[in-house]
């Protein structure tokens, strides 16, 4: 599946040089993923929270995961591939659920079954009620769903700032930034966002050491 | 002049006069070749070691060609019955410094006559020791790594590689003084004692140096409680002057059964006059460590708790250690009631328990523990397999062997040491 | 003593000495087998440091053959060179670790470890809350996990920058090279397992077995130092995946995590992840009274 635009790093900014401040600003408007004007803003408060020393992301690219842009139909295509439907493909039609449910049970096909337990929030915490192709920050600002990080990140901001700095979140690739860059897992990758806890998991065999039975030979 | 039959420690001498033209090589060869002369006892004696030995080459030549595996060690129990073997040995080895310390040191007369048995004994444990060493190895073939100049040898950082010189060297040094000696009794010529005494002297320290060193290669360790403590190096040199003066007396005893010699009595009683104090300072030492694991509690003591009463129905060594408690207790009231000590069976039982008892304390009693539990704490067990049974029995009919025809070499100053007391007592008669 | 009991006795002992020979030669004919098994090359390789390039491109060859020979598999081994100006460090997040062993897995597999036993350079312990007292840990869980009021450690070589393994062993074949792994020469150790003794980790596995690897599930990208399969009767631990780690590349344990605990980097570097890391959160090392100075550290995020 096609990666993601890469992350734009923001570089070392010592806030008190302006002149730096400005530049990566810039640089970061021109490589930020959506057409809105708060990406500088955004990255900046977040990614630089702990690290004014220089630390910058690693180039990365994150997985995009298919769920921010299509819904699984649970056929197989032509190609023998599981089938899925594009959002964009209904909710491009004007007037199409014009109403944002105040539940998950309250959603109608395709939707219908929403396991939903993600603390006290409702469908409207997150969705654009106006745009079902968007998401809505806390701040009101809208969002495309393919930037679904952002909206994780302004709740779970430890986890995001862990997930920045390398200690969260699944990576393939190289550790030199230098020599390579890596591939990060998408926060929605391994946290349903409607069910984000992590699930559990069957363990790989234990190890069959060489305990001593009774003779062996 | 002796008969070739009869006498098993005979074979006809040289005369006084040609002796000088025997050289060394050729007296070895004589040796060896008096060593297959002997009584039929003998002959049963011979060829039952030489088959025990050789189902342990076997054991061993099937180990090397198809792994370790092959034995019960695994990554959690890595050391086993070979290590624990070749820690009684040193021990054995070192022990027959309790001759030579009466003999040289304090002039015991009686005690010098035979002292020559304490040093061949030496000589035989380090066999076995070294044996065992190599038997444990996972690469025999690769042995040449580990020699001084043509492999590399980490020296002075690694303990093996000290435990390797002081071995080789206490070796070297026990040959020279045993070969000396033999040689020149051969040649009926008298020793000079520049060529033997200050080589002596240094055996004595070099046989502490021995069994310290064995001692620091577990001590050392501080991933291994159980053994990182400083009383592990007096235990080892306590409990090895336990086993070596038992040993070399039922050696006399047996020589005395075996030859008819009416070897001297002095130093039997030495020896055990000697071992009368290492066996209480050997019980005392134990008692000292069970203390000190027991009462301190925690994690600590979990290898001690493993070995003395198991731990979550893990309790194979638990049996192992009673014994060898008993047993050396047992000893010790018998070497200390004289009523019971001067009773030669009941000695000589006393002997075989303390020995027991000493193999099972020092070797499976403080190899094993050591790793159970594991560093990650995990309760793995170890039980020897067949093939490491085997591959010990062949070890120690090896040791066996080799201790046999140098006692067979020995012969002619062993008939001295008789001809001597014999000549002592007549003149306390008189 | 008449002459003809002389050399009637001379005639059995030569009888007993040939009989006693041939016994002995059969006994220790598996030795034999095992040795005629080893070339000349083998035999008499020097240490790892001691082989000039030439030499070793000779080995390499040799062990690439040796390996198509004894496994069936095209592989290539490489020496690979620590980089200058890098010293590897790894941290392990106690909090989002599950469990799951998929680090053991990769490591099972990038290394080419026995089947039979399959044997990995990682052990999982599971431990109650409250504690890292691993005296109650449990590596042989098998149920789903995370298990509620229990946390997971995977335990590895830590690489220690004082290690006691190096300092045991006789022969030199285990050293820590010059970007902090520690490293064992396969053709040099004797297999003593006098380190596997002296490690505080159950970081040092030993080849109890020559290893059985099927054709086609060998890792066939190898370097000398670490993944190349590895004879019997000779140690091995983990390497930090130098194949791959020396060359920019992350281990393969790493890779596996699904959730993104493990962190690895060079320590030089101050704007690493293993850096920052190590200044942000609350990091521990195992054991650390015994004074081995680990490469590998542990930290939870509250």
């Amino acid at each position: 599946m096609p990666p993601s635009e890469p992350v734009a790093t923001s570089a070392a900014v010592p806030l008190r040089q302006p002149l730096h401040l400005i530049s990566c600003a810039s640089v970061l408007l021109v490589l930020s993923a959506c057409g809105e004007d708060h990406g500088a803003s955004f990255r900046d408060e977040l990614g630089l929270a702990a690290d004014e020393d220089g630390l910058r992301a690693p180039p990365s690219r994150i997985h995009a995961p298919p769920e921010l842009e299509s819904l699984a139909t649970g056929q197989l295509g032509p190609d023998g591939e599981p089938l899925r439907a594009a959002c964009v493909t209904c909710h491009s039609i004007p007037g199409l659920a014009p109403e944002l449910e105040l539940r998950a049970e309250d959603v109608g096909p395709p939707h219908e079954g929403i396991d939903f337990q993600h603390g006290p929030n409702g469908c409207a915490h997150c969705h654009d009620p106006e745009d079902r192709l968007s998401l809505r920050l806390a701040d009101g600002r809208s969002i495309p769903m393919t930037d679904a990080i952002e909206l994780c990140a302004q709740c779970h901001g430890p986890q995001y700032r862990d997930f920045r700095r390398g200690s969260h979140g699944g990576m393939r690739g190289s550790w030199d930034a230098e020599r390579g860059v890596r591939e990060r897992n998408h926060c929605v990758d391994c946290h349903d966002a409607h069910r984000p806890a992590y699930p559990h998991f069957t363990p790989m065999p234990p190890p069959a050491d060489r305990f001593a039975p009774a003779g062996h030979e | 002049m002796e008969s070739e039959e009869g006498s098993a420690l005979g074979a006809s001498m040289p005369p006084a006069s040609g002796g000088h033209e025997v050289t060394y090589p050729r007296f070895l060869w004589r040796i060896l070749s008096r060593a297959t002369d002997g009584p039929p006892l003998f002959y049963a004696w011979m060829t039952a070691l030489t088959a025990v030995a050789l189902v342990g080459a076997h054991a061993w030549a099937t180990q090397t060609n198809e792994g370790l595996g092959l034995t019960g060690m695994g990554d959690h129990v890595s050391w086993g019955l070979y290590i624990a073997n070749f820690t009684f040995a040193v021990g054995l080895a070192a022990g027959g410094v309790m001759m030579v310390v009466p003999a040289y040191l304090y002039h015991d007369e009686e005690m010098h006559d035979v002292v020559i048995i304490g040093e061949l004994l030496a000589v035989a444990a380090l066999v076995m020791a070294l044996a065992f060493v190599v038997v444990d190895l996972g690469r025999p073939d690769r042995f040449w790594h580990l020699m001084p100049l043509i492999g590399r040898f980490n020296w002075p950082i690694s303990m093996l590689t000290w435990d390797v010189l002081v071995l080789n060297g206490y070796l070297v040094l026990n040959l020279h003084i045993c070969g000396y000696l033999l040689y020149m009794r051969y040649l009926r010529r008298k020793p000079n004692p520049r060529w033997y005494v200050p080589f002596v002297l240094v055996s004595i320290v070099w046989a502490v140096s021995v069994h310290t060193v064995t001692a620091f290669l577990y001590s050392g360790l501080g991933g291994r409680p159980f053994w990182n403590s400083a009383l592990l190096a007096p235990r080892f040199l306590v409990s090895a002057f336990v086993t070596g003066p038992a040993f070399i007396i039922l050696t006399l005893r047996v020589l005395r059964q075996a030859t008819g010699l009416a070897l001297p009595g002095g130093p039997v009683r030495t020896l055990v006059n000697v071992m009368r104090i290492t066996v209480l300072v050997n019980l005392f030492m134990v008692l000292s460590e069970v203390f000190t694991e027991f009462y301190t509690g925690g994690s600590h003591v979990a290898a001690a708790r493993y070995l003395y009463f198991g731990v979550d129905g893990h309790a194979a060594l638990v049996p192992w250690i009673w014994t060898a408690i008993a047993l050396n207790v047992g000893g010790a009231i018998i070497l200390l009631t004289p009523a019971l000590s001067k009773r030669p069976h009941v000695l000589e039982a006393a002997m075989v328990m303390v020995f027991v008892g000493v193999w099972i304390e020092k070797g499976m009693g403080l190899i094993i523990p050591g790793f159970v539990p594991s560093t990650l704490h995990e309760l793995v067990e170890y039980i020897p397999t067949r093939t490491e049974w085997m591959v010990t029995a062949g070890v120690w009919a090896l040791g066996l062997l080799v201790f046999t025809v140098a006692l067979k070499a020995a012969a002619p100053i062993l008939r001295d040491a008789a001809r001597a007391a014999q000549i002592r007592r007549e003149h306390e008669e008189s | 003593m008449t002459q003809s009991t002389t050399s009637r006795r001379r005639v059995l002992k030569a009888a007993g000495a040939t009989l006693g020979a041939a016994a002995f030669a059969r006994a220790v004919s598996p030795v034999i087998d095992f040795a005629s098994e080893i070339s000349a090359g083998e035999f008499f390789q020097k240490h790892y440091k001691e082989l000039s390039p030439e030499e070793m491109a000779v080995v390499l060859r040799r062990l690439e053959d040796e390996t198509q020979e004894r496994y069936g598999a095209e592989v290539t081994i490489r020496d690979i060179r620590p980089r200058e100006n890098t010293q590897f460090g790894y941290a392990l997040n106690l909090s989002i670790c599950i469990g799951c062993r998929r680090c053991a897995e990769a490591c099972h597999v990038e290394n080419n470890h026995d089947r039979a036993t399959h044997q990995s350079y990682i052990r999982v312990l599971e431990l109650r809350q409250g504690s890292i007292d691993m005296e109650h840990g449990d590596a042989t869980y098998e149920h789903a996990v995370p298990r509620a009021g229990h946390f997971y450690m995977p335990v590895q070589c830590q690489q220690c920058d004082n290690p006691p393994c190096v300092h045991v062993c006789p022969v030199e074949a285990t050293w820590k090279e010059d970007d902090g792994i520690v490293v064992v020469d396969y053709n040099w150790c004797i297999g003593c397992r006098y380190c596997e003794a002296a490690c505080p980790y159950h970081a040092r596995r030993f080849n109890w077995h020559a290893p059985e690897i099927p054709a086609e599930e060998i890792n066939p990208d190898q370097a000398y130092l670490s993944n190349r399969v590895r004879p019997q009767g000779v140690m091995e631990k983990c390497t930090f995946c130098l194949h791959r780690t020396r060359e920019g590349r992350m281990p393969a344990c790493l890779e596996a995590c699904p959730t993104g605990a493990r962190v690895f980097g060079n320590l030089l570097d101050p704007s690493s992840e293993i850096r920052w890391v190590l200044a942000n959160k609350r990091v521990f090392v195992l054991k650390e009274e015994l004074g081995t100075r680990p490469r590998f550290f542990y930290f939870f995020d509250e």
